[in-house]
């Protein structure tokens, strides 16, 4: 048996069908290919699922993971990592939260847990200490995040459990549902995109109770401690991280705004006096925010507690500022608290629910819907009431809020008349708030990431601001509304963020590429480079593609709405521009070594060493 | 002065590292770097790997165990730290000079201000002349750049010992550290009584040219 340091070495697997559990050992070369977090979390799928398998059939899997950083002393390592076949998408679907949820589960003796099956009737999961519980969850089936959070702990009669839970949204398998965690008493942070709270309802399950006790064992404690603590100073001096841990997120809403970045009803408008109601600078000085909260081991403490009307919470991020502010027209910050605390309730993700909503509202003042589809409500841009109603139906799954609840792919087709064209999605995931005709690189990852619409799959728009990573041999100052070079770009900084999310570690620190590489040694005692890494970040990469490809994904897929290749704004920091991103395409599909088509080539899989785990399912396509 | 091509090192590479710390402090006491600049570099002569500080630390303190160890393209080969954000000019140099074993990166603050001026170092003194000689000036590119490893490592070839990095710092290089940790020190010592003079509205005598031929012809000729 091998001796673990920073991982636990354990992995949980559960079989809801059955109810039986059992211990699975962490492989040393599956550590040594996939690292941990999002890297083995997909080859854990390839494993145990055919990617071509139904998201809501109990044959679908549920992977939550953990990485080697998780819960050691390296900053902001309090993250986790969920995967499964999404309902989103219908192809890969990931999500990724952070908290104190994943560091417990660690303490409790896992690096993560493998849900499998269908459990008759709902449940949950109590992991405390190496033991696992399948607990009946009936009396919380039905109730919001928070009422499942207060309910558990005052069942369990203990208030330090960590609890990872659906809202009635995953239960009734709203396609964007998410998976919160570290509920209350300030947050939720959530697991959002591509629905990974829907694959959970799908299995009856409600909740993830996690407590322990164990240690996460370092290899070298002192010599990390000591670096760790000489790199502070200069770790924070990273203009983001001042930002971020004055007004969290949201202290970039006017920044955005400039660079014609932010969208404005659903991405047609591209300067709007409105966004200074509703930054970070307004939620602050209106007393809005309240206090400042911090993950796991973080220095920066971007995460602000909020209290406003009937709101104690986690407060929105620039995400949720825009989806459910700027996109819909409405410049109230009081309402986007709330609007944003409602869909942490029910358990919607912000973006996917601002993006559907106002593809509604568009097609409904083209005349494409009518009150008889939305069930006699009218739809108009800067009504905060209906959108209140309309996320309430979406929790529930009524009314309206049925169609809405597909996400705005599934919905347009349904609807037809013409409706997809006002669906701001890549691969069925609705576009986070950042134009990519402000930022041609955002363009191309949204393109190319493998869940969908992604903007933490790179973070580009970083580089495109100016920000040189010489680590990763991103010299250059690139412009932002170029195409030129992109290609490396993109491909560069996706992979590095493949490695981000599988030592688990959080985007928004700023530790240079080649210091993290000499804690993931310190921590773990097996020695990387950071050119191992990023090999291994490739390999991540091209195998969730894989999964894709599996799926009948392909160029043709990996492209954008119609509004953002030809129609420019008229105005603003993007005015005139629109995406070019067949040249783009073609660069990155060449760095990653890929053919015309968008389809990793044999070499390619087989360099990286995954053309066993995924010629199965090539060769009975 | 070593060709790299003599044999068996005389330097063992934990001379070398304890050495490059006790470089490294007495560059930041001097006021040469400030708290997180400067860097330095040695080599096993001939080696095609090299140890150098890391970056991110506070370099009045650093120490043996913070070294890292990369080969001629940069890669880290031993160490935990990430080198020097400076790594790729400290190898363009070793690349290109084989007689070249210990690299120092600092700040002198009265050089760059003189060159900054557009004031070029004088033969103002016999250090001026030995150990620095021909002092090259390369223009402004940003730190850590290929593109400064480029015009760094075109400066080298020419055979400077020291060179000026515009609104950066300097370099200075030799056979050991001991000789890159002189061409740095005098660069300031030469630039300050440069300084001092014209401060005091005086142009500076220089030695006389004949004097500064028979220097060369004693030392490099004979």
């Amino acid at each position: 048996m091998s001796e673990w340091y920073g991982y636990v070495g354990k992995i949980l697997e559960v079989d809801l069908s059955s109810g039986r559990t059992k211990i699975r050992e962490l492989k040393e070369d599956e550590a040594d290919m996939f690292i941990g977090g999002i890297g083995l979390a997909a080859k854990i799928m390839f494993d145990e699922v055919d990617p071509r398998v139904e998201p809501f059939s109990p044959d679908n899997v549920l992977v939550f993971m953990t990485g080697p950083l998780t819960g050691t002393m390296v900053q902001c390592s309090g993250r986790y990592v969920v995967a499964a076949k999404s309902p989103l998408t219908m192809a890969w679907g990931e999500a990724h939260a952070s908290g104190f949820w994943g560091v417990e589960l660690k303490k409790a003796g896992f690096d993560g847990i493998i849900i499998k099956g269908k459990s008759s009737n709902p449940v949950y999961l109590y992991i405390h200490d190496g033991e696992v519980e399948i607990r009946d969850a009936s009396k919380y089936w039905g109730l919001t995040t928070v009422e499942t959070d207060l309910g558990l702990k005052s069942d369990l009669g203990d208030k330090a459990v960590r609890v990872a839970a659906i809202g009635p949204a995953g239960e009734r398998l709203v396609r964007y549902a998410i998976i919160a965690s570290d509920i209350t008493p300030d947050g939720p942070r959530v697991a959002g995109r591509t629905g990974m709270g829907a694959v959970m309802g799908s299995k009856n399950l409600k909740a993830i109770v996690v407590k322990g006790n164990g240690q996460i064992r370092i290899k070298e404690p002192e010599k990390l401690r000591s670096n760790i603590n000489r790199l502070l100073p200069y770790i924070l001096s990273y203009p983001t991280t001042q930002l971020y841990s004055i007004y969290g997120t949201a202290g970039e809403v006017e920044e955005f705004h400039e660079y014609g970045d932010m969208p404005i009803k659903n991405f047609t408008v591209g300067k709007w006096d409105g966004i200074l109601n509703i930054s970070g600078r307004a939620f602050r000085e209106k007393g809005i925010v309240k206090a400042h909260r911090a993950c796991w081991a973080c220095p920066i403490h971007c995460w602000k507690y909020v209290e406003v009307n009937n709101v104690k919470g986690r407060g929105p991020e620039y995400e949720t500022i825009a989806s459910l502010g700027s996109m819909l027209m409405i410049d109230d910050p009081y309402y986007i608290a709330e609007a944003n605390d409602l869909c942490n309730k029910y358990g919607i993700d912000t973006i996917s629910t601002g993006g559907t909503i106002a593809w509604a509202i568009e097609s409904f003042e083209k005349g494409l819907l009518t009150k008889e589809d939305t069930g006699g409500l009218e739809l108009k841009w800067g009504d905060k009431e209906t959108v209140l109603k309309l996320i309430e139906l979406i929790g529930k799954r009524e009314g309206f809020g049925k169609l809405l609840g597909e996400g705005c792919r599934v919905a347009s087709r349904s609807v037809g008349r013409g409706t997809e064209k006002y669906c701001m999605h890549v691969k069925g995931t609705e576009m986070p708030m950042h134009d990519p005709r402000a930022f041609k690189g955002m363009g191309l990852q949204y393109a190319t990431s493998n869940r969908g619409a992604d903007h933490l799959q790179g973070l580009t728009f970083r580089i495109e601001q100016g920000e040189r990573i010489t680590d990763l041999k991103i010299y250059e100052r690139y412009d932002r509304v170029s195409y030129i070079g992109k290609g490396r770009v993109v491909a560069t900084m996706e992979t590095w963020h493949e490695v981000l999310e599988s030592l688990v570690i959080c985007k928004f620190i700023s530790i240079p590429p080649l210091h993290l590489a000499g804690m993931y040694t310190l921590v773990t005692g097996r020695k990387k480079t950071l050119q191992d890494l990023l090999t291994a970040g490739r390999r991540i990469f091209t195998l969730k593609r894989m999964f894709n490809v599996i799926n009948g994904i392909s160029r043709k897929d990996d492209t954008l709405p119609e509004r953002f290749l030809k129609e420019p704004l008229s105005e603003g920091g993007a005015r005139g521009q629109v995406v070019e991103l067949e040249p783009m395409l073609n660069e990155y599909y060449n760095y990653m070594g890929w053919d015309e088509n968008g389809i990793p080539t044999r070499e390619t899989l087989k360099e990286l060493g995954i053309l066993p785990i995924v010629e199965r399912f090539m060769n009975n396509k | 002065m070593s060709t790299g091509e003599e044999g068996p090192s005389l330097i063992s590479e934990d001379e070398i590292k304890s050495e490059i710390t006790r470089v490294m402090k007495a560059l930041y006491e001097r006021g040469l770097v400030s708290a997180l600049g400067g860097n330095v570099s040695a080599r096993v002569p001939g080696a095609n790997e090299f140890w150098i500080t890391p970056s991110g630390v506070f370099k009045g303190a650093v120490n043996v165990d913070d070294l890292v160890k990369v080969d001629l393209d940069g890669n880290v080969v031993e160490g935990v730290l990430r080198p020097s954000t400076e790594t790729p000019f400290h190898a363009a140099i070793y690349k290109v000079r084989p007689d070249v074993n210990a690299v120092i990166h600092a700040h002198n603050p009265v050089t760059l201000g003189l060159a900054l001026a557009g004031v070029n170092l004088k033969p103002i003194s016999v250090e001026a002349i030995m150990t620095l000689r021909k002092v090259e000036v390369v223009p402004f590119a940003f730190p850590g750049t290929d593109q400064l490893a480029k015009l760094v490592s075109e400066a080298a070839l020419k055979g400077a010992r020291a060179i000026i990095l515009m609104n950066h710092g300097v370099v200075g290089m030799g056979a050991n550290l001991l000789e890159a940790e002189a061409v740095v020190e005098t660069l300031e010592e030469v630039a300050m009584a440069q300084f001092v003079a014209m401060a005091l509205g005086k142009e500076p005598p220089v030695i006389p040219e004949k004097d500064v031929e028979l220097y060369m012809k004693l030392y490099f000729q004979g």
